[in-house]
């Protein structure tokens, strides 16, 4: 190799996104020529736990699979064992866990902007937005007793009713967000030192982005309007009022401008779960954990998470354990098949913009 | 389409999970012809994922190829079965471009191989010299009882059961030995 | 890059310095302490005259944090095997399934969740004898 090459690590600790993950690059200059995803900072054979668990006690593992929004874990695992157990959840719980996971997107779009402003330089709104994630993740200490990970979702409904006046304190913080949100426009989305780096860069093309299994902001900033709320309808979306946001020009900006537009959403969509919640219990009985058996089934159970589509695979054997679960984040692809080739002739200085624009959670890779 | 696919591929009809969501159990070697008619003629233009459920009592692995269409409200699942000694199968990186690293991850778990995919070095796990870990027969308890050490002072974990089966037992002699006494007593007061 | 003038962008972020006139978000810690919801999921409590020894909550433990241990404490009379629960919260995980499964509902969740220690052995946790 020519002395012109250099080499260099960036990671596994780095601004780019949460989580360690290092990715190698070959530079001419500033200039990227190659780059290599590694991972293996984090695994924690997640898949491997829950095939000797109980389904009652696997359940208590699969929050940690994804730090920044735990929530989308938790329905997809309690989906995927009501389908094939056959239950059927109280309208009053499904209510409950749009309202979770809304709140939830929320939080995790604010961790999002934090991490994005971070990655170039605009610290002061990197603040403001972890402290409005923590005014949701208040109302997430009251419902569930916990801040990041709620094990709230439980198979069969939620694991707690609603404490009592909190759809009053969850429309006092939508109030407060509806007025908020427009402050960050001002100061990060309209901001030109944000928008002269970000536009142009990390372009994907349409047809590369539908035929490579890309998902969420990636795929609604070329242009592709997918969203699983929309497509596969679960729990009480079918009957909310919402628009999927979409942008055409494929880069950084448009998915920051995605994103902003899906925290709007977010919000109406609450808004109109705090109006029609509904009376009644929040839990069917369920059997005792060693009791509780999946029949051999299979099934594909997927949600709309704050990064894209999240989805599970979920096979039963006919014993109270689970014979196979596997996790398919939006992350594996865009960590591998789309940062890789995104990053050559990008220039360094923009690596940490363009890999928090993608969504990518490590932990979540090597579950 | 669900009649053509059952008469030139499957072995079983076509399952519909629920809305939009259909299964198919197909033979190995005509997977790959399957997945470009649906991909080709269907618009299933997305490959959602590769999975794979080790199914030891019957010998086999069986492996699961999603794919979802361009309007994302159908998803199919096609499954086959693949023997577990020495599991190979063809690569599918030639028409999906993230095959590839599902199929690495795979091949990191469950130890097949993927002939036609060029990378499959290590994904996690670094220098892992035991049975891919994905595998039923790699037990974790054994392996972790051989590797880490624990937390000293739990010895004094006593089972209930036995324990409470031990009281139980010890307060039916007390009880029988005081019984004892009673009578015994009572045969001194009549003498 | 192309440059062009932008300057709506370059003094709406300037709107930030409204923030020093705010009141802080912040609160100073040690002095100020922020009140823990009810219903956190801290240190777990076992109220000693409704624990029956069942060791259901041993066996739902799937992090095997739990051991029944014996004490020189006065138990309940109905405690069979005459032992309590003793946790280990270098493997807990505060997912409450142990209280979920507790017939009596003895063993439950405080708010307090801070313990300062030297010792690892301090891990080893005797939940507090109270409601």
């Amino acid at each position: 190799m020519s002395n012109k090459h250099i080499t260099i690590f960036h990671g596994p600790q780095h601004p780019g996104i949460t989580g360690n993950m290092s990715v190698e690059l070959d530079l001419i200059g500033e200039t990227i020529q190659k780059a290599t995803t590694h991972v293996g900072y984090l695994h924690r054979g997640f898949e491997k736990l829950v095939e000797r668990r109980t389904v009652i006690q696997a359940f208590t593992i699969v929050c940690r699979i994804c730090v920044p929004e735990p929530d989308p874990n938790e329905a997809n695992f309690a989906m995927a064992v009501e389908e094939l157990a056959g239950l059927e959840v109280t309208p009053r719980a499904e209510y409950i866990r749009v309202m979770v996971l809304e709140l939830s997107r929320l939080a995790a779009q604010f961790l999002w902007m934090a991490g994005q402003s971070g990655s170039i330089g605009l610290y002061a709104v990197g603040q403001w937005a972890i402290a409005d994630r923590d005014l949701i993740l208040d109302l997430f200490e009251e419902l569930t007793g916990a801040r990041v990970y709620h094990m709230y979702i439980y198979p069969g409904g939620v694991r707690r009713d609603l404490p009592e006046g909190f759809l009053g304190r969850v429309s006092t913080l939508l109030n407060y967000m509806k007025k908020r949100l427009k402050e960050y426009d001002d100061v990060f989305i309209n901001n030109a030192s944000f928008k002269n780096r970000a536009i142009g860069v990390g372009v994907i093309s349409q047809e590369e982005a539908i035929a490579n299994g890309y998902v969420g902001q990636v795929l609604r900033a070329c242009g592709v309007e997918a969203d699983v709320r929309k497509d596969a309808p679960y729990l009480v979306y079918e009957s909310l009022d919402f628009k999927v946001p979409t942008q055409t020009a494929g880069d950084v900006y448009a998915r920051a401008l995605v994103r902003r537009a899906e925290m709007d959403q977010s919000v109406h969509i609450l808004e109109q779960v705090v109006k029609m919640m509904p009376e009644g219990e929040v839990m069917i009985k369920m059997p005792t954990h060693r009791k509780f058996k999946l029949p051999k089934d299979d099934t594909w159970v997927k949600v709309e998470s704050a990064r894209g589509e999240f989805a599970y695979y979920m096979a039963g054997d006919g014993s109270e354990k689970i014979r196979r679960m596997q996790v398919r984040g939006p992350s594996l692809v865009h960590a591998y098949t789309l940062l890789e080739s995104l990053l050559v002739g990008a220039e360094l200085s923009d690596v940490a913009l363009i890999m928090n624009s993608l969504g990518i959670c490590p932990p979540e890779i090597e579950r | 389409m669900f009649s053509e696919i059952k008469n030139r591929f499957a072995t079983d009809d076509v399952e519909v999970k629920r809305k939009g969501l259909y299964k198919v159990v197909v033979k190995h070697e005509r997977l790959f012809a399957l997945i470009v008619m649906l991909k080709e003629m269907y618009d299933y233009k997305t490959l959602n994922t590769i999975t794979c459920t080790d199914w030891i009592e019957e010998g086999h692995f069986a492996l699961t190829y999603i794919m979802t269409t361009l309007k994302r409200n159908e998803t199919f699942m096609l499954q086959t079965m693949i023997l577990r000694e020495e599991a190979h199968t063809k690569s599918l990186s030639y028409l999906f471009k993230q095959a590839q690293i599902m199929e690495r991850d795979l091949h990191e778990m469950y130890g097949i191989k993927f002939e036609g995919n060029e990378n499959l070095k290590e994904l996690s796990l670094e220098n892992w010299v035991h049975t891919p870990p994905l595998r039923r027969e790699f037990d974790t308890l054994e392996f972790v009882n051989n590797h880490l050490t624990f937390r000293d002072g739990r010895d004094d974990n006593i089972d209930t059961k036995a324990e409470s089966k031990r009281l139980r037992a010890i307060k039916k002699a007390e009880k029988e030995a005081a019984k004892k006494a009673k009578e015994s007593k009572k045969a001194e007061d009549v003498q | 890059m192309k440059w062009s003038v932008d300057i709506q962008g370059t003094l709406s972020p300037l709107k930030i310095l409204g923030a020093f006139f705010q009141k802080p978000n912040t609160i100073a810690y040690p002095t100020v302490k922020k009140a823990t919801a009810t219903g956190y999921r801290g240190f777990h409590t076992n109220l000693l005259t409704d624990c029956i020894g069942c060791a259901n909550c041993q066996d739902v433990c799937m992090n095997n944090a739990i051991d029944m241990v014996k004490t020189d404490q006065e138990y309940n009379a109905k405690n069979a095997s005459q032992c309590i629960p003793r946790i280990d919260y270098g493997r807990c995980c505060w997912c409450s399934l142990c209280t979920d499964v507790c017939p009596p509902d003895s063993l439950k969740l405080e708010d307090d969740y801070i313990n300062v220690t030297k010792y690892a052995s301090d891990f080893l946790y005797m939940p507090k004898n109270k409601e």
